[in-house]
């Protein structure tokens, strides 16, 4: 006579594992696909992959992505100094004087910014920041890119300041401390790694994002940045290699896209693990 | 909060070094190098992208850059001067063109060409004429064997099974060629408004019509898909080894796709066109597909590039030589699925070198 409650119980804890798994298998067959055929692909260009410009269309040889790497890098790097004070500070106002009309505003502006198509956001700048200079830039390209982080860096950020209880600022008060010491000294230090936290998902939510960068950097795809000045000129991404190489016929072109997919994937996945680390010591 | 800060600033500083230094280190050594940036048709990409590895042999201070994003962005950004050239399938409207009047030369450069292909297996060389394609996709033609294919390919034998019809689900050039070459060929089956990058098909009313995204999409599905019919640039369907239609031209021939046929449809399209660069091109997109001229392939295409007359300083000169280049060397080395442009329009792209001046300021 078998104990039907228990089977129930079974039945139910394989279906929810089996489901689990379905759901998960897509991604682990993304992660292996990229993985084999970036990383053949990766293997055969060598220390070139990462350093040459990409090789003639349906040659024999691959070519590297070098120009679309470094741009990948640099445009994180501008972005990252344009987006993190905005946003940063957009999360203090808003924490800070909660209730004032304009702080509910900027709550509803910037997370209705998460709904906005990327594509437009791009063409925008291509409008208000392209068009008057003239021609298309990296900088152009990462003022875009910081737009479409902000929404996800003052989310998280919001959070972490939020969660700072208020006897914290309360002690800061209590010794004369002034309200941008309070905010700046004592609620970022305690809330830093939630603050970390925002500015890691940010960047890496935006360095692999190709609608931004359609018609802002211009896929420069022989030039390489040589120093800060390079903003101004025209560039290429990695993401925006991907989409634009995947589309055409020739296989080493395809061959470099998947490499790419492998190294924006490793790029990605080293800062999400040192976004994971620093959450793992917050618990503690 | 001081010493974070400057921490902080320490190591933005320190990645910028980090990355000039790679990217001085990984640049080939070239002086006082031009760069010239263009943007627009995507079906054009790889070609523009192969002459700006070729030309660097020849001058090696040349730096040709092209952003895939098509035809109509690569027309608008030139028109906003935020490119030096532009390539496009179609060159500028009349109006446009009227309004940049005497400032614009407009070059085809490369022939491409739409192929018909179908999964039909113990079949091949199949014949097709507009009318027939036309009720294909119409979905009023829906067996292999229906008399009017029938009737075109006399001791062929085709199967009783229906026609699994394939076309592009994303907006494309591609698309308007294969429409077009249907109304100019069959303008009583297929309307002026059934042309366009993505008319509505009549056949996806019938259940038999499928969408596949990009020349890859539809080149997989026809593949995948036994008794299939589908248009894909040329290049993709050598390089899958699809079986490829023969296509009835104006002159009542059925001629498979081939470079030959495609500059032959070249020349004889050019009889109805300007004799300068700076001339009205308008017509010049719809004139090449079904073009009259025995040997022509009907669905034929070609692109142009658009530049200035005027530039500052250095890059008149950079234009010229890449303009002089692509139409003497550049069309020895024409990538695999392209076709290089006849003789008699070379001679006439090249008198767009004389008209390229220094802008004065």
């Amino acid at each position: 006579m078998p104990d039907w409650r228990r089977v129930k119980d079974r039945i139910f804890t394989v279906a929810t594992v089996l489901l689990a798994l379905l759901a998960v298998a897509p991604l682990f067959h993304i992660l292996a696909t990229v993985a084999i055929r970036g990383g053949s692909a990766i293997l055969r260009g060598g220390v070139s992959f990462f350093t040459d410009p990409p090789a003639y269309p349906g040659s024999e040889e691959l070519g590297g992505v070098g120009p679309a790497l470094l741009g990948t890098l640099w445009l994180g790097l501008a972005t990252s100094l344009i987006g993190v004070p905005l946003a940063l500070l957009t999360a203090v106002y808003m924490v800070e004087y909660r209730e004032s009309k304009l702080a509910r505003a900027t709550r509803v502006f910037t997370s209705s910014l998460l709904e906005v198509p990327t594509v437009l956001i791009g063409m925008l700048v291509f409008l208000v920041v392209v068009v008057p200079m003239g021609r298309y830039s990296l900088a152009a390209g990462s003022i875009a890119l910081a737009i479409v982080m902000l929404p996800y860096t003052v989310s998280y950020v919001e959070r972490a300041l939020d969660g700072v209880p208020r006897t914290y600022r309360e002690a800061g008060y209590s010794i004369g401390m002034t309200r941008a010491q309070v905010v700046f000294q004592v609620v970022m230090g305690i809330a830093s790694r939630g603050v970390a936290a925002g500015v890691l998902v940010g960047v890496a939510k935006v360095l692999s994002e190709t609608a931004p960068l359609l018609f802002t950097i211009g896929s420069a795809r022989g030039s390489y940045p040589t120093g800060p000045q390079s903003l101004l000129e025209p560039g290429d991404a990695l993401p925006l290699l991907i989409f634009q190489f995947a589309q055409t016929p020739y296989s080493n072109w395809q061959d470099l896209a998947w490499g790419s997919a492998l190294l924006l994937t490793l790029i990605i996945l080293v800062i999400f693990t040192l976004l994971r680390l620093l959450f793992r010591e917050v618990k503690l | 909060m001081l010493k974070r800060l400057a921490a902080l600033l320490l190591a933005v500083i320190a990645s910028m070094a980090l990355l000039s230094y790679a990217g001085q280190r990984w640049k080939p050594e070239v002086l006082d190098s031009v760069v010239l940036h263009g943007e627009g048709s995507s079906f054009l990409y790889p070609q523009v992208q192969a002459w700006s590895e070729d030309i660097r042999s020849s001058y090696p201070w040349l730096v040709i850059n092209y952003n895939p994003t098509g035809s109509g962005a690569g027309q608008s950004a030139f028109i906003k001067n935020v490119v030096d050239f532009a390539g496009s399938d179609p060159p500028l409207t009349g109006e446009a063109w009227a309004r940049l009047r005497g400032s614009v030369v407009q070059l085809p450069v490369v022939i491409g060409m739409v192929a018909v292909v179908y999964n039909v297996p113990g079949v091949e060389g199949l014949r097709l004429d507009a009318e027939v394609l036309a009720l294909i996709y119409r979905g009023e033609v829906e067996y292999w064997d229906d008399e009017a294919i029938a009737r075109l390919n006399p001791g062929i034998r085709l199967p009783n099974e229906r026609i699994i019809v394939v076309h592009r689900s994303d907006s494309s050039g591609t698309t308007q060629v294969f429409t077009l070459y249907l109304h100019k060929a069959a303008p009583d089956l297929w309307p002026q408004e059934l042309v366009g990058k993505s008319p509505d098909w009549p056949v996806d009313y019938t259940g038999r019509g499928i969408g596949g995204k990009g020349n890859q999409g539809v080149t997989e599905l026809v593949k995948k898909n036994l008794y299939s019919i589908g248009y894909v640039e040329y290049s993709y369907a050598v390089k899958e080894g699809l079986s490829i239609a023969l296509l009835e031209n104006r002159e009542g021939e059925y001629v498979a796709p081939s470079p030959e046929a495609a500059q032959e449809a070249a020349k004889n399209a050019l009889s109805n066109l300007p004799s300068s660069p700076d001339g009205d091109w308008s017509s010049g997109f719809d004139a090449v597909i079904y073009a009259p001229g025995r040997g022509s392939y009907p669905l034929t295409t070609w692109s142009f590039l658009l530049f200035y007359k005027e530039y500052p300083g250095p890059k008149a000169e950079a234009v010229r030589t890449f303009i002089e280049w692509i139409n003497t060397e550049g069309q020895k080395s024409v990538v695999g699925g392209y076709v290089p442009i006849p003789e008699e329009l070379r001679s006439i792209n090249l008198k767009a070198v004389e008209m390229i001046r220094v802008a004065e300021r």
